[in-house]
């Protein structure tokens, strides 16, 4: 049986006020119970990745056991998708009670109910697909990468991967927020351990640091939501909260509940990296590669967008909450484009390139189609998945080294074959080269915000299409100058003796080479490593998948519907029917579809021939550029910003934890010289004085004591005695 | 009889230690209070109301000082019995985390110890107000010697500060219950000092003026041992000073007997002058949130760091209790639990590493995960569990907390009305990210990193015999590099308490929940009525006395 969706636009020219009516009640399915396992799975590799960590396990064997449990999990994944198909009804999984309990029976708001259940619906299982799918291929992939760390911190390292599977299988499973909420800071646990893996390294310490700090504000936005929500609608389960969201009128006193949204939205924004609290993104690049592909590329940043399009009916609880998650999400795609494209750690750009193509989610959110930027999420989770693997394998070859300055030619490098072309292809994608899967996801999101009317998203169409441009621009300023040119390289300085993986394999290869002469820089003496058949084989397989997300693209172009707009349909990600009214707007006498044609077209070569210009045909005028740029007193101010990343962490510091750390100073101060100087060693020096009147010294203290307790216990018999005559009761 | 049994198993103890040899005195101290554990397990397993609320045994035995109705009750509900078994459970293993680290009489220290045990489980488990105090007093003396004899060099004014505070403020808890006790003879013309009669007594016959004065002079003693904001200041150097198993206990369960106190008398006792100062009090836990957070994030020395985020974490406790609605006491218990396994755990972590490198400041020593991989993976988890990572124990009690307070409105739909509202919560969930702050910053230093070990020291054990002058007399008990067995031992039940409460926590939330409705009982009416004062009815209860009020 699968129940009917019933849609009202009752405004549906305002994204804003997409208003869905009837959200289909969820099925209580106990005979799917074996949807646990896509939990489990994870869960037992945690375990065993774990007990390797603590026998000290020297084989790939915690690599092996976690793509096996993560492969498992995929394949259970599989079969519930093609056991509910695109459309099914929602159902709900309960495993066991977790934080449950009430006190009345009169109404609902008499009980907290948070259970480990699992609500399936077609959102979840649009995430799961490529949580999990993704999930294995990079772990595939790291039992090579991480190969020289066998013995040391691989078990480790495949914990973490496990843990995190585990809490972000959690988050987008979960049939309440409080079981969402583990998993959101289940993953940021994950992050943080993940990140900081090189623990000998200072700058991996403070980002894994960085990430969950700027993350828990963010979550503290989640946390207040959560409240909001109770005390509005006396749930936090989904499936009874999307019953009854509507009917209930309810407003508290000190906080409305209109202000739900913008609290979900500042937790999103922390997960997500978007402004402001993006700054934990880029240092989280400290981790291994790998991580970054999978966890601040792929998937867990993804998780904002996944939270917004979960809760999308309250964000209509307010009519300017979706136009916001728009402005923020535009802005941040410009904002972090243009430090993208100064960067010179291209590592720093693919995050910078990250935290943009986020912006476009939540604009595609933000102007009313869930669709769009849940497709983009799904296509960039494959492009961005590959341009990190293949920056890590450049890595991994070339000893850490990440200055796209002091890498040229790498298609010509014997080994790097593949390497470079994957990257191209993920470079095109990147930059929405016309037709590629990156194009067309991306032009559902531009053509939705074109055809928008309120808010000014007209304008965020036109700062999409800049960024757009910015992004092919910064792309191929990255594959022009690291796999194409002239070939010539210079080994990193790195890494691997950073964290004690040095010894014997790398002898093998000569990195040692490089690190007993890192002032020869000589691409003579060093044999770059190239990757073998688990890194070659991942990113073969991600590139295909990477044109297998063109798919709904094709088919959305072509008029037809197709599964991923199904499956968004379907859930509590349907925003109305707002898609149908974006083709009457006209700029310049063409409608939406047609400016973002042209002018998308424009924008992805524009920027591709111009990184071509700069960085492969004439690179000696990319310098030049930037040194006439630097001679200019007016304009020099643009590329420094740029590079130092327009000094947001500075002023962070300076504003925020610079005044909290002095104020912490401060009070402890305080608390040492007033509180305790005066008032207790005040205090404390009554009875030592009245025990010198006995004894000195030491012992003279007790004897205080003792005068206290005496004196004290004499004053309330006193005082009872007293009551007592006087109340008259005794006589 | 088996509470008695319960009650006598760490005096016998104490007695065996008292006479048997400095050698044999770790391991009946180990034997003793392993066996109390297993008694209050099988109490606690008898115990028939864990869901359905209630003391158990409900024994009458007659008054033992005569006509003043002074009896000694035991029985416990399942929020005390709650507390026993983290009294009992942590008590072991704090005896085990002291094998290595008190090389001086032995007997003494254990002896005290059982002492120490006993009293506590004596004011958990009483059901009389008199016997409640002195249990609750008791714990003072035994505790005052472990600080002043094992404790660090400051050890002296350490013990006197924490004596005399907690003691000062105690007298006033006192005054409060024996006027209460004379209100109730005054007026029925018996003597009782039961806590169930007292406490109906007090909470429907005491006026508004005497409720407040009660509740003012039962929260002087309890803030004190809490400790709240302005009367912490006993507590840092306390727990600086005291030995580990000294710390452990003073932080994992004395503290709690302030909270307990809150819970079982000042709230039930007196609800008109707890809703007066409920907004008070609640600010003060916010601040004591807050600031203790920033004054932890300067810190250097570890164990000063662990001891002011107690305060800072106690200050969720008086946020959840002070929501006075069925979420945040439930909060608040949880919490008090949690706590005592986290930062128990903390304390008992920093005590190995301080009896392997003889510093706890931070400066000195980092890095250690290259060195003690094992004891670095404790240290993390009681850490995150101290952060309130979801899924181990912390959250839920932390969580829950900061949502009573949320909830806790005038017009609150869930039948309990509140005096605080969002505000507070959100204050005080600033404490979140300042709390995840300071405890990584720590963890960064002390965990991760490159390795740092204090100057010129190698092996802990060369060092020991240098410097450390109160150990160095002493031959030291050689300790591996890493945890030992015994240390393992410690930390493991603990790290899985800790896991099973994340994961599982509804047995103990259904626990709570029908005592946390009797604590309640008097409360929305009394609330509605102080709101109908401040003009904010609860549209749920219309308020008929406030509204005939001109």
């Amino acid at each position: 049986m699968i129940p009917m969706l019933s849609i009202t636009d009752t405004h549906a020219d305002s994204p804003a006020h997409a208003v869905v009516t009837a959200i289909v009640n969820a099925i209580p399915s106990p005979e799917l119970g074996w949807t646990g396992w896509i939990l489990l799975l994870p869960a037992i590799s945690v375990v065993l990745t774990g007990l390797c960590c603590a026998l000290r396990v020297k084989s790939k064997l915690p690599g092996w056991i976690t793509v096996l449990a993560l492969a498992g999990s995929f394949a259970l994944v599989l079969k519930l998708y093609f056991l509910r198909g695109d459309a099914g009804a929602p159902v709900v999984v309960h495993l066991w009670d977790w934080m449950n309990f009430s006190w009345g029976d009169q109404n609902k708001w008499h009980a907290l109910q948070a259970d480990v259940s699992l609500y399936v619906d077609s959102l979840t299982l649009f995430w799961l697909l490529f949580v999990t799918g993704l999930g294995t291929l990079i772990a595939i992939y790291a039992t090579e990468y991480m190969e020289a760390d066998v013995g040391k911190g691989y078990a480790r390292f495949f914990n973490g991967v496990s843990i995190f599977i585990l809490a972000m299988c959690t988050l987008v499973m979960a049939d309440n927020l409080i079981l969402l909420y583990l998993g959101w800071e289940g993953v940021g646990l994950a992050s943080y351990l993940l990140v900081g893996y090189y623990y000998k390294k200072p700058s991996a310490v403070a980002a894994g640091k960085k990430a969950f700090i700027v993350n828990r504000v963010g979550d503290l936005g989640l946390a207040v939501g959560i409240w909001l929500i109770w005390v509005n609608y006396g749930t936090i389960e989904f499936n009874t909260l999307f019953q009854v969201w509507q009917d209930m009128e309810r407003g508290v006193g000190g906080f409305d509940k209109s202000l739900i949204p913008y609290c979900l939205m500042l937790g999103a924004f922390g997960k997500s990296a978007q402004l402001p609290l993006y700054v934990w993104l880029p240092d989280a690049m400290e981790g291994p590669t790998p991580v970054s592909a999978l966890i601040h590329a792929a998937t867990m940043v993804t998780a904002g967008v996944y939270l917004i399009a979960r809760t999308y009916p309250l964000f209509t609880l307010h009519p300017d909450a979706l136009a916001t998650v728009a402005w923020v999400g535009g802005l941040t795609a410009l904002f972090s484009a243009t430090i993208g494209m100064a960067q010179y750690d291209f590592k720093r750009v693919f995050a910078y390139s990250t935290i943009s193509q986020l912006g476009y989610m939540f604009m595609g959110l933000g102007v009313g189609t869930t669709f769009g930027a849940a497709y983009h999420t799904l296509t960039h989770a494959f492009f961005k998945a590959l341009l990190f693997l293949t920056a890590g394998a450049i890595m991994h070859g070339f000893a850490g080294q990440l200055d796209l300055r002091k890498l040229s030619g790498l298609r010509k490098v014997p080994g790097f074959k593949i390497v470079s072309w994957t990257m191209l292809i993920g470079c095109l994608w990147l930059s929405a080269f016309p037709y590629s899967a990156g194009m067309l996801s991306k032009d559902v999101i531009l053509v939705q915000a074109l055809g928008g009317k309120d808010h000014g998203f007209v304008w965020l169409g036109w700062i999409g299409l800049i960024t757009a441009g910015m992004t092919a621009y910064y792309a191929f300023r990255v594959w022009f100058r690291v796999c194409a040119g002239p070939v010539f390289y210079m080994p990193g300085e790195e890494t691997h003796d950073d964290h004690d993986t040095h010894d014997a394999h790398h002898d093998d290869h000569g990195a040692q080479i490089a690190h007993s002469a890192p002032a020869a820089n000589s691409s003579h003496e060093f044999h770059p490593h190239a990757p073998r058949w688990a890194m070659n084989g991942v990113l073969i397989v991600i590139m295909l998948g990477a044109f297998a997300t063109g798919i709904p693209g094709y088919m959305e172009m072509r008029g037809q519907s197709n599964w991923a707009q199904v499956m968004m349909a379907h859930s509590s990600a349907f925003a109305g029917s707002v898609q149908a009214h974006v083709t009457d707007a006209v700029n310049f006498g063409m409608n939406p579809h047609q400016l973002v044609e042209l002018f998308g077209t424009i924008a992805s070569l524009g920027g591709i021939a111009i990184a071509m210009y700069f960085h492969l045909l004439q690179r000696k005028s990319a310098d030049k550029l930037r040194a006439w740029l630097l001679a200019h007193n007016s304009i020099r101010w643009i590329p420094v910003a740029m590079e130092n990343k327009w000094y947001v962490d500075e002023f962070y510091h300076a504003c925020i934890r610079g005044p909290a750390w002095i104020a912490g100073q401060i009070l402890h101060f305080t608390d040492k010289h007033v509180v305790d100087g005066l008032m207790v060693n005040g205090i404390g020096r009554i009875p030592a004085a009245l025990g010198r009147l006995f004894q000195p010294l030491y012992n003279g203290v007790l004897q205080g004591y003792a005068t206290t307790m005496a004196g004290g216990a004499a004053l309330v018999v006193a005082w009872v005695v007293y009551r007592w005559l006087t109340s008259g009761v005794g006589a | 009889m088996i509470q008695y049994l319960l009650l006598l198993l760490p005096i016998i103890s104490a007695l065996v230690i008292v006479l048997s040899s400095q050698r044999a005195a770790k391991w009946i101290a180990l034997i003793g209070s392993t066996a109390s554990l297993i008694v209050a397990a099988v109490f606690a397993v008898q115990f028939p109301h864990w869901t359905t609320g209630g003391f158990w045994p409900d024994l009458n035995t007659s008054p033992i000082l005569g006509n003043f109705g002074v009896d000694l009750k035991i029985g416990v509900d399942s929020v005390s019995l709650m507390l026993v078994l983290l009294t009992v459970f942590l008590t072991p293993l704090a005896i085990a985390g002291s094998f290595s680290a008190i090389t001086t009489r032995m007997r003494e220290y254990y002896a005290w110890f059982m002492i120490l045990e006993a009293s506590m489980l004596l004011a958990f488990m009483s059901r009389d107000i008199i016997f409640f105090y002195v249990g609750y007093e008791f714990t003072l003396i035994p505790m005052f010697f472990l600080i002043s004899i094992w404790g660090g060099p400051m050890r002296g004014p350490a013990a006197i500060k924490f004596f005399i505070f907690t003691f000062l403020g105690s007298v006033f808890t006192l005054t409060s219950v024996i006027f209460v006790a004379v209100r109730h003879f005054d007026s029925t013309g018996t003597w009782t000092f039961a806590i169930a009669d007292l406490v109906k007594f007090s909470s429907t016959q005491l006026s508004a003026r005497e409720q407040f004065w009660v509740f003012v002079g039962l929260m002087s003693g309890f803030a004190i041992k809490t400790p709240f904001f302005p009367t912490h200041a006993w507590l840092p150097l306390a727990h600086d000073q005291a030995p580990t198993g000294g710390s452990v206990v003073l932080a994992g369960i004395l503290l709690k007997l302030g909270t307990y106190g809150v819970f079982r008398f000042a709230l039930p006792m007196a609800p008109i002058g707890a809703v007066e100062c409920s907004t008070f009090f609640a600010i003060l836990g916010i601040i004591a949130i807050l600031y203790m957070s920033l004054v932890c994030w300067v810190q250097t020395d570890i164990k000063k760091l662990i001891a002011y985020s107690s305060v800072s974490h106690m200050g969720f406790v008086v946020l959840g209790l002070f929501a006075l609605n069925p979420i945040g006491l439930q909060g608040a218990v949880m919490y008090m639990v949690n706590h005592g396994l986290s930062t128990g755990a903390l304390f008992l972590c920093i005590g190995m590493m301080y009896e392997r490198y003889h510093t706890k400041d931070m400066e000195q020593l980092g890095g250690l995960v290259s060195k003690m991989p094992v004891w670095s993976f404790f240290m993390i988890i009681f850490t995150l569990s101290s952060v309130g990572l979801p899924g181990l124990n912390g959250f839920v009690g932390e969580f829950l907390c900061l949502m009573g307070a949320f909830v806790a409105e005038h017009d609150q739909p869930a039948g309990y009305p509140g005096v605080l509202g969002p505000w507070y919560a959100v204050v005080a969930a600033i404490g979140l990210i300042l709390g995840a702050m300071y405890l990584l910053i720590m963890l960064g230093k002390i965990v991760w990193g490159s390795l740092r070990e204090p100057h010129g020291q190698e092996h802990a054990q060369d060092h020991a015999q240098d410097h450390g002058q109160s150990h160095a007399q002493h031959a030291e008990i050689q300790l591996p590099t890493d945890l030992n067995f015994r240390e393992i031992a410690i930390l493991a039940p603990i790290a899985l308490a800790c896991l099973a409460i994340g994961l599982y926590p509804k047995p103990l939330l259904n626990a709570v929940e029908p005592c946390v409705k009797d604590a309640l009982v008097n409360y929305p009416a009394v609330i509605d009525q102080y709101n109908a004062k401040r003009g904010l009815v609860n549209p749920g209860t219309p308020v008929k006395q406030a509204e005939a009020k001109p």
